[in-house]
């Protein structure tokens, strides 16, 4: 019985402990971010490479996954609208549901594989090595030096990528309607227009700047929790990492959308 | 290396920010985020149905939405906010309607007779008048509803009747059977017609003794003929039978000149009764023939016996 009060109780003070430590981490990120001394030279070359790795490498495949994504998502979503006669919620359905929705989704699950993991392997891999010890015997600040470009890059990159994807699929739109509907370009984009709403454009750009901001602390987090003697503790937190990534994307997928309906 | 990438680095955050830029902008200029607008108040007795963002519409085209509400002492100020580019539909004798559609949202209709009058001034407070589609459907539809019960009731009463054995429904379609039975008897015409088959039955007695007496004056004319020769005083004397036999027949013609009347009269009545008047014909094609056979015995008789011109019949 007292053990059981004990493990509920370590469990609980552990939880405080990681999530303390993850707020705090979080808050001194957030507050570097709008510091001008987080923009020197060597953090603005670590922010070039981390983009170029996370946005602009990625890009002939994130076009080519949107244009396949937004043939089909258009494709069968314009089949059932045409078939059920519901042509008058077609706007709200590719503003609602493709720009709002699906477009974050996809590009934050893109970058968190991709991009998420390698900053988890690095920062443990860095961590077994001992190089952040390294850098602060240097009296270089890691916050500024590897944290601050990395979460800047991953919010950039994350309302950029979700935006062109969701642009892609617009346009795959106008070919997939012209040939179901037989809509011109004007009465596309009027349709478009009639559902749009920049409120939800704005809520949707903070969400998407949200999941990177996320999708990239919480593998510098859990990279940072990777142990000093082992190597092997190295996949464990690119593991553990990735599964809170994903239960953060989820909670935040569920509070945005809670945000815009309520 | 770096050098090159910073170029796409670059080129990509200015091409995708570029490109986001711009399509919120386009968004923001179609939706009329620069433009300026023109916010007029309308007053209204009550705010149900009208939430700040209730579409403003002018013959079917949204033209501005409801920006906010204030509740007062006197009723609901709502403000609309009309783009510049619409504002020309509002005019001084514009008349603003609260429509509450059965299936939709409700909108603020906005009439307006005279595109060319004054502009509403924004400091005026036109009042917002209430559409109660709703309640005019309800009416509408509980007098559709009286009308569905009164058919209802009249095919129950209808359907009542054909069930029930001693309905009128059932009643008629007896008396047509008894009709359609009774024509198809040609005996019963008659019957039909006259109402009673005393009527007929007389008409047929008399008939039938007519046909016997024709009958029977017929032989008596041949007897008459063979006993000419042999006993003509006899025959011709005022006591004889033939003198007899013309009293009869005279008689008999008399009768037969009221049957005729009667059948007459019968042939006007069933003149609406095709088969009836047919078969009527046919009777009174009979009756004439008997009559005329009678008359022609009779004009026979009167040839061969000229009781009225001579007194003395000469003997062959």
């Amino acid at each position: 019985m007292i053990k059981t009060i004990e493990s509920i109780g370590r469990s609980s003070i552990n939880i405080f402990v990681t999530l303390r430590a993850t707020l705090l981490l979080a808050a001194g990120i957030i507050l570097r971010l709008f510091s001008r001394r987080a923009y020197n030279s060597a953090s603005r070359m670590v922010f070039i490479n981390q983009f170029y790795f996370t946005s602009v490498q990625i890009l002939p495949l994130f076009l080519f996954v949107a244009v396949i994504f937004g043939t089909m998502v258009n494709g069968m979503a314009f089949q059932v609208i045409k078939n059920l006669g519901l042509t008058d919620y077609l706007g709200r359905l590719l503003m609602g549901f493709v720009v709002t929705e699906i477009a974050p989704f996809v590009t934050v699950l893109l970058i968190a594989l991709r991009s998420g993991s390698a900053i988890n392997a690095e920062i443990a891999v860095m961590k077994v090595n001992r190089e952040l010890n390294t850098l602060k015997i240097f009296n270089i600040d890691v916050i500024d030096y590897l944290f601050v470009p990395r979460v800047m890059t991953g919010m950039l990159s994350m309302v950029l990528l979700s935006s062109l994807f969701s642009m892609t699929v617009l346009v795959t739109g106008i070919f997939i309607s012209s040939a179901i509907f037989g809509t011109s370009v004007d009465d596309y984009t009027g349709i478009l227009l009639k559902s749009a709403s920049l409120p939800d454009i704005v809520i949707v750009l903070i969400k998407c700047a949200t999941f990177g901001f996320f999708i990239t602390l919480i593998p510098i987090i859990r990279g940072l929790n990777a142990s000093e003697e082992e190597l092997t503790s190295i996949p464990v937190a690119v593991l553990n990492g990735m599964v809170r990534v994903f239960i953060a994307i989820v909670i935040i997928e569920v509070l945005s959308s809670i945000i815009r309906f309520i | 290396m770096t050098n090159n990438t910073e170029f796409k680095v670059g080129l990509f955050i200015i091409i995708t920010a570029l490109l986001i830029l711009a399509s919120i902008g386009y968004v923001a200029y179609k939706k009329d985020v620069f433009s300026k607008t023109y916010v007029y108040t309308l007053s209204s007795t009550t705010g149900e149905n009208i939430t700040e963002g209730t579409p403003v519409v002018f013959w079917g085209f949204n033209i501005g939405q409801v920006s906010s509400m204030e509740l007062t002492d006197s009723g609901v100020l709502v403000q609309i906010k009309i783009p510049e580019r619409n504002n020309r539909v509002i005019r001084a004798g514009s008349r603003f309607v609260l429509e509450k559609p059965l299936l939709s949202s409700s909108r603020i209709i906005v009439y307006t007779d005279n595109l060319n009058g004054l502009p509403l001034q924004e400091s005026a407070v036109p009042e917002l008048t209430v559409s109660d589609d709703i309640n005019e459907l309800i009416k509408r539809g509980q007098s559709i509803a009286e009308k569905l019960d009164m058919i209802t009731n009249n095919i129950a009463s209808i359907t009542g009747d054909m069930s029930d054995p001693q309905g009128d429904v059932k009643r008629i379609l007896k008396n047509a059977d008894k009709v359609t039975a009774l024509l198809a008897e040609k005996n019963s015409l008659g019957e039909m017609l006259m109402g009673n088959d005393e009527s007929v039955r007389s008409i047929e007695e008399i008939i039938k003794i007519a046909l016997d007496i024709a009958e029977r004056t017929e032989e008596i004319t041949g007897r008459l003929e063979a006993l000419t020769q042999e006993a003509g005083e006899q025959l011709y004397g005022g006591e004889g039978i033939l003198t007899l036999v013309r009293e009869i027949l005279d008689e008999l013609t008399v009768k037969l000149a009221k049957v005729e009347i009667t059948l007459d009269n019968l042939n006007k009545t069933s003149a609406e009764t095709v088969d009836a008047t047919e078969d009527l014909s046919l009777l009174r094609e009979d009756v004439d023939e008997t009559v005329s056979a009678i008359r022609n015995l009779v004009d026979d008789l009167d040839r061969m016996i000229p009781f009225k011109a001579e007194s003395e019949i000469k003997l062959p």
